[in-house]
Order: C-alpha cells, then structure tokens, then sequence
C-alpha cells in the first residue's frame, strides 16, 4: 500500500509497531555481541532499502519477542557493514544465521514472512 | 543572518533512496534544477541512509522503512508531504517547473485531476523501477518480470553490470 500527504495512523510503520526487541549490531559489537555470546544467537541480515526485510521486521519483532530470553535476535545492516555480509557470505536480504556459543548452526534466505515459518526457522537449529 | 541561511532553513528536504539507482538521478536533476543561484537551493537533497535515529532527528514521525517505501519531502513547518503530493511540492519549488505544477492545485468539486495524475504516474514509476536497474526496490511485479529479465540481458550484452549481490532481495518463496 503507499501512501499519500498524509500518513494513515492505523497502518503502523514495522519499528513502531512494537517495542523494538532487535538490538543492531556492528562490525564493533558482533563479536563481542554474536561470537563471543553463550547459547543460541539469530543474526538477520538485511537493509533497510529492502523491501521483503521491510515486510519481515513486524513477523521478527514477534518472534524475538516470543523466543526471548532463550534466544537473542539481532539485526545486521548490509549496507552499512559489507565486511560481515562478505564474510559470511549473504547473498542477499534478508537472511538469518543461526549461531550456537558463536558458531553458525543454520541459515535461512529470504524466509515466508509467517510467524511460524520464522520462529520454525529461528528454533529449529537449536533443538538438534 | 545571511541569504544562504535564509534559503536553506526555509528550503524543504527531498529524502531519496541513495541505494536506488532511478532515485539518484532524479536526486541529481532535482539538484541541478533548484538552484536558483550559487550556493542556494531551493530544496535540499539528502540521502535516506541507514540511521535510523538520524531521521528521527530531522522529523520526529519519520521511519526509516516508510522513508525508502515511498519518497518524503520535509517541509520547513515540520509537516511532511508523501508520494505524488511531494512531488508536486518539488515541482512547485523548481524554477523551471513552477508554471505548470499549478495545475495540481485545481479541486474541481473536491476532486483534484492532476494530482491524481501525478499520484498514479509516482505509483507507475515507483513499480517499474526495478526494471530499470533498482536493486533496493524489491522484485518486479509479476508483469513486470519478462521486461526486468529482458532489460537485465540487455544491460549485461553491453557491458552492463549484473547488479551486487549484497543489494539482491529475497521475495520470501526462497526458503532453503
């Protein structure tokens, strides 16, 4: 849906339409935040020109909210730090790495933006 | 207080999608066009970026994802205009176009014919940008698929490049 002049107030925008259970992380903070954290850690890369990253962060920000504090989600921002998207090899957005104790378990690319299909994704790996 | 300080405080701000290549060049034409003498402008460009705090700054009801879904003027009052009615506020604002952006204005019975134009001609560009290279716009309408895939061979057999692969967008059907 676009919008026009002025913004209808029953369509939430995705980072305000909840508490904003995703922390961002850098290139500074990933290893200390991802690598470094114990037990299970679902990093998403994305960008915020994205289109399906868009429609994707209301379904993220439920499960976070769901998966909490077993797990923690964070985001990864392409644009911004291409370093970690070359190094791991992400190849397009969104996708979600699923680390254990820092290391990747699992990874899902451009995800069904369903709750369940994204709290299977982000679960999954870890019950193994 | 100088001219310039003047100009630039009363000038609105045109944010654009800075991953778009369709949205920079009519970022850089926009540029060119307001100008309307060295140093002053009569709209200030700027780059959406990836901070999403830095655009809260400029309007305390900016989103990031509503700033790259759709184009957003930032008016000197603190209001913001979207879709076709900034772009008729862009063209009101440039020299060159001011004459005919009028038009948009004409309510005819509560109904505006030319705004409505405009709205549905920002709709028509805003889907097809992909076709033209956009990487940061999401996958082409269906329709728009065959044109996309032909305009993307067409750019590699003359030496085009393929897109980044750090731009691709997933569509969601492509769960491994």
């Amino acid at each position: 849906m676009r919008l026009n002049t002025i913004r209808n107030p029953d369509v939430a925008s995705p980072s305000r339409s909840a508490r904003d259970n995703i922390r961002t992380v850098t290139s500074a903070t990933f290893e200390e935040l991802v690598l470094d954290a114990k037990g299970p850690v679902v990093a998403e890369f994305m960008s915020y020109g994205c289109t399906h990253c868009r429609v994707m962060e209301p379904i993220l920000q439920q499960v976070a909210g769901m998966v909490s504090p077993d797990e923690t989600i964070v985001r990864v921002n392409i644009a911004v730090e291409r370093e970690l998207a070359v190094s791991y090899q992400v190849q397009g957005t969104p996708t979600l790495i699923m680390f254990l104790d820092g290391r990747e378990r699992a990874r899902v690319e451009g995800p069904n933006p369903t709750v369940s299909t994204v709290l299977s994704a982000v679960t999954k790996p870890f019950e193994q | 207080m100088s001219l310039i300080t003047q100009t630039q405080q009363n000038a609105p701000i045109l944010l654009f999608n800075d991953e778009c290549g369709v949205c920079r060049r009519i970022a850089k034409w926009v540029k060119k066009s307001a100008a309307t003498a060295p140093g002053v402008s009569s709209i200030i460009e700027r780059p959406i970026g990836d901070d999403p705090e830095a655009l809260l700054a400029l309007n305390n009801d900016l989103d990031i994802w509503d700033a790259y879904e759709t184009i957003h003027l930032l008016m000197p009052d603190g209001s913001m205009k979207v879709g076709g009615e900034a772009c008729a506020e862009v063209l009101r604002r440039l020299p060159s176009t001011r004459w005919f952006a009028r038009c948009f204005a004409v309510n005819i019975l509560g109904f505006r014919p030319f705004q409505r134009v405009l709205d549905l001609g920002y709709d028509a560009l805003s889907d097809i940008r992909p076709v033209f290279g956009c990487e940061s716009c999401g996958s082409p309408s269906p329709w728009l698929r065959p044109i996309a895939w032909v305009t993307q061979r067409v750019r590699v057999l003359f030496g085009g490049a393929q897109g980044s692969p750090h731009s691709a967008h997933f569509t969601g059907i492509n769960t491994h």
